[in-house]
């Protein structure tokens, strides 16, 4: 299944959900990281991680092993 | 509960996410007469003020850390929730000013309604209208405040504008609210499934659809026909349009976040900001060291060479004032750190820096907290608290004491002065940005360390996450910046100013006396040489004399003799205290030179003891500088550490491993240097 990590650069995406297991889970949740919601990768700073999306009007930078528990469409 | 005590006087606390403008309105509320300092990056303790005269309101205003919900994820969050609940001193809030974001309604809502469903009382202000307005979009207040059953005021905390309205709606409130009894919270269960978190994003959602609408071509009007028709059709393409970032700040970024650019900028932009702390600060420095150097001069003159003309001259004119004359650098330093931190660049910063600074143990939440050390080592613990994961936090307040803080400044500066004549000061500013390097150096070699010994020196252990907002970028507002400044210059002063003035008196009066007329054969000697002379007899024969020759063993290895092993114990209340120290050691007033150049002058003549070796060569004074990167020498800083992890663990730890090895490698670099011929 593809998740947030895979996006490329500038790629958009649509959540269809969030992995529960990972410990960051609801705080990315909290954050607006919901299903249903378009988020699109910004930018990847060194070494790939983290990764900065765009999520409901605002940028949000989350690591790459966080990023990879939002499911994608 | 002490809410009696705030009887006619009421408490309304103002939380909101971060970015969401809620320090800048607290900052308008307050006229900024508020009791703590904002720390760099973050407020993370409450700030208590009362709401200015000019309002007309009789409350107190409390400003918190930005919280997203009201489940607390590290120590600063858990600080807001808490006050929210029972603040110790002032208890539960009679209303709470909500700051929302307006082009971020969708995510700022969620601790709106979960303040109401808290049955808190809530009023929000609806900030940052401007920013939406640019994506095209307004937001309606009214229907907001239908939908969430709360009043909603718009306004715009920089200018001031709608905080006019947002008094009056508070202050309704707080009438109506009297008559209907004590507000009595409901306790947040963080733990609460995930299902209702989403069933509150779809509420927030939807009252989203209903508020905000697009503005139509001719005028500002709102288009209340679109917005109900899209509650029906749920435009998915018009949402996506106001969920959109600012477009300003993704074309930024795509310079400043770029792959490899983004961390060439990165290390410039932190490379001028300590390079420009010398060169900036040099021709004001020059005007506050001659003012000193002719106050001292002056004072001598007109209350004559005797205990108590010296005392005001050297005591405390010279004492203070070789302290006071690095001022101008550290208000750069705050200046710049302002300028960083409003234009939004910080959190960028902590972005570009986590993956390298996870790999030895922290965080890229650490990268604010190890900044501000590079101003003072105190806030910088303080500010620690943005970072959940206890282990990292404690590593990095483990470190901090390692960054080059301001205090360091006055020492290096006049040490680097002394080694590099005038002409060659930019060798000096390069050696200062050397001197910073090797601190991060250290303190970067330090948390690997630690962070490899795994639990020996730090015990704690839990999930290693970041995730940060990026915040719009924003043109530093000027008199914001200057003011800040002002005020961290403040605290800075009234912390230092009075150890310095009271160990500068100590100091004086162990260099004093008790010979402190010495007889001296005056014959041929002008009167010049005739007061050296007998200040040096003075010195000699002084109780930080005898002092010093039971520390002598000591200072000897680092090629140093008791006169510095004086000043170095003293610098151990505050790194500055060095300078005055020596200032009061070797500087014989008398002559109406700058203060700096007579001090350096008599520093230049100094030698160990009878041998005639000269004290001061460029070994030692690398050797000192060296003591003065590692040492943990403040005492507050040692407080604060205990305060923040909660026992004399760590930082009795940090002091004698610190201390321990900065003595060390002074010996080292002293005599590795003389081996290799440089003396």
């Amino acid at each position: 299944m593809r998740t947030a990590a895979d996006l490329n650069f500038g790629e958009t995406g649509i959540i269809c959900g969030i992995e529960g297991s990972h410990p960051s889970s609801r705080r990315i949740l909290e954050i607006g990281f919901t299903p249903g919601q378009e988020i699109e990768l910004i930018s990847k700073a060194v070494f790939n991680d983290p990764l900065a999306f765009s999520v409901r009007g605002t940028i949000i930078a989350i690591r790459k092993n966080e990023a990879a528990c939002i499911k994608l469409i | 509960m002490s809410l009696q005590k705030l009887e006619d006087n009421y408490l309304i606390t103002l939380v909101g996410p971060p970015n969401s403008g809620k320090t800048t309105l607290f900052n308008y509320l307050s006229g900024k007469n508020y009791k703590t300092v904002n720390y760099p990056g973050a407020t993370v303790e409450y700030s208590v003020s009362k709401v200015q005269k000019k309002f007309n309101l009789n409350a107190s205003i409390l400003d918190s850390p930005g919280i997203v919900s009201l489940s607390s994820h590290s120590p600063d969050e858990q600080v807001s929730i808490d006050s929210l609940y029972s603040h110790p001193t002032y208890g539960i809030p009679n209303l709470v000013i909500v700051t929302v974001d307006s082009s971020q309604i969708s995510r700022h809502l969620l601790l709106v309604k979960q303040l109401i469903q808290s049955k808190f009382n809530v009023i929000v202000a609806l900030t940052m209208v401007d920013l939406l307005r640019r994506k095209g979009f307004v937001v309606s207040p009214l229907i907001l405040s239908v939908e969430l059953n709360c009043d909603v005021v718009p306004i715009d905390g920089r200018s001031g504008s709608g905080v006019d309205e947002l008094i009056k709606a508070a202050e309704q409130n707080l009438q109506n609210n009297k008559l209907s009894g004590l507000i009595n919270p409901v306790p947040f269960d963080s733990n609460i499934n995930v299902e209702y978190l989403l069933g509150l994003y779809k509420e927030i959602e939807q009252i989203e659809y209903k508020a905000v609408s697009k503005i139509i071509d001719n005028g500002d009007q709102i288009d209340i026909n679109n917005a109900n028709k899209r509650l029906v059709l749920l435009n998915t393409e018009l949402s996506r349009k106001i969920n959109l970032p600012d477009q300003t700040s993704l074309k930024i970024d795509r310079i400043i976040l770029h792959k490899i650019w983004g961390i060439v900028l990165f290390f410039l932009a932190m490379a001028m900001t300590f390079t420009s702390i010398f060169w900036l600060a040099h021709p004001v420095m020059n005007l506050v060291d001659e003012a000193f150097g002719f106050l001292s001069y002056e004072a001598l003159n007109i209350l004559g060479n005797n205990w108590y003309g010296n005392f005001i001259a050297n005591g405390i004119i010279s004492g203070t004032g070789a302290v006071m004359i690095f001022i101008p650098q550290i208000i750069i330093l705050f200046l710049i750190l302002g300028i960083l931190e409003d234009t939004g660049y910080l959190a960028r910063g902590a972005m570009l820096i986590d993956k390298p600074l996870s790999k030895i143990g922290l965080n890229g939440r650490s990268f604010v907290p190890m900044l501000s050390g590079f101003a003072c080592a105190i806030p910088a613990i303080l500010a620690a608290r943005t970072i959940p994961n206890k282990r990292e936090r404690f590593l990095t307040i483990f470190i901090i004491p390692l960054m080059s803080c301001s205090a360091r400044i006055p020492v290096y500066a006049l040490l680097l002065a002394y080694i590099f004549p005038p002409e060659k000061e930019w060798i000096a500013g390069i050696t200062l940005a050397g001197i910073y390097i090797l601190s991060i150096a250290g303190s970067v070699s330090v948390a690997g360390i630690v962070n490899k010994l795994k639990n020996k020196i730090i015990t704690a252990e839990d999930n290693s996450s970041f995730i940060l907002e990026l915040p719009t970028y924003r043109l530093p507002k000027v008199s914001v910046v200057i003011s800040n400044s002002y005020h961290s210059t403040k605290v800075y002063f009234k912390k230092a100013g009075p150890i310095i003035l009271l160990l500068s008196g100590v100091i004086w009066f162990l260099t004093y006396f008790p010979d402190y007329s010495p007889k001296v054969d005056t014959n041929n000697l002008n009167r010049e040489q005739k007061i050296e002379l007998q200040s040096s007899t003075r010195l000699a024969n002084s109780y930080a004399a005898d002092f010093g020759k039971i520390i002598q063993p000591i200072m000897s290895p680092i090629g140093m003799d008791w006169r510095v092993g004086v000043a170095l114990i003293s610098s151990f209340a505050a790194r500055e205290v060095f300078v005055s120290s020596l200032a009061l050691i070797f500087k014989v007033t008398g002559d109406k030179s700058t203060l700096q150049t007579s001090m350096l002058r008599e520093m230049h003549k100094a030698t160990i003891g009878n041998t005639g070796k000269t004290l001061f060569t460029p070994a030692t004074i690398a050797g000192l500088i060296v003591f003065f990167i590692f040492a943990l020498q403040c005492m507050s800083t040692m407080a604060v550490s205990r305060k923040e992890t909660g026992s004399w663990r760590i930082p009795l730890i940090q002091f004698f491993i610190f201390t321990f090895s900065a003595y060390c490698f002074a010996i080292i670099v002293v005599n590795g240097l003389r081996i290799l011929g440089i003396n």
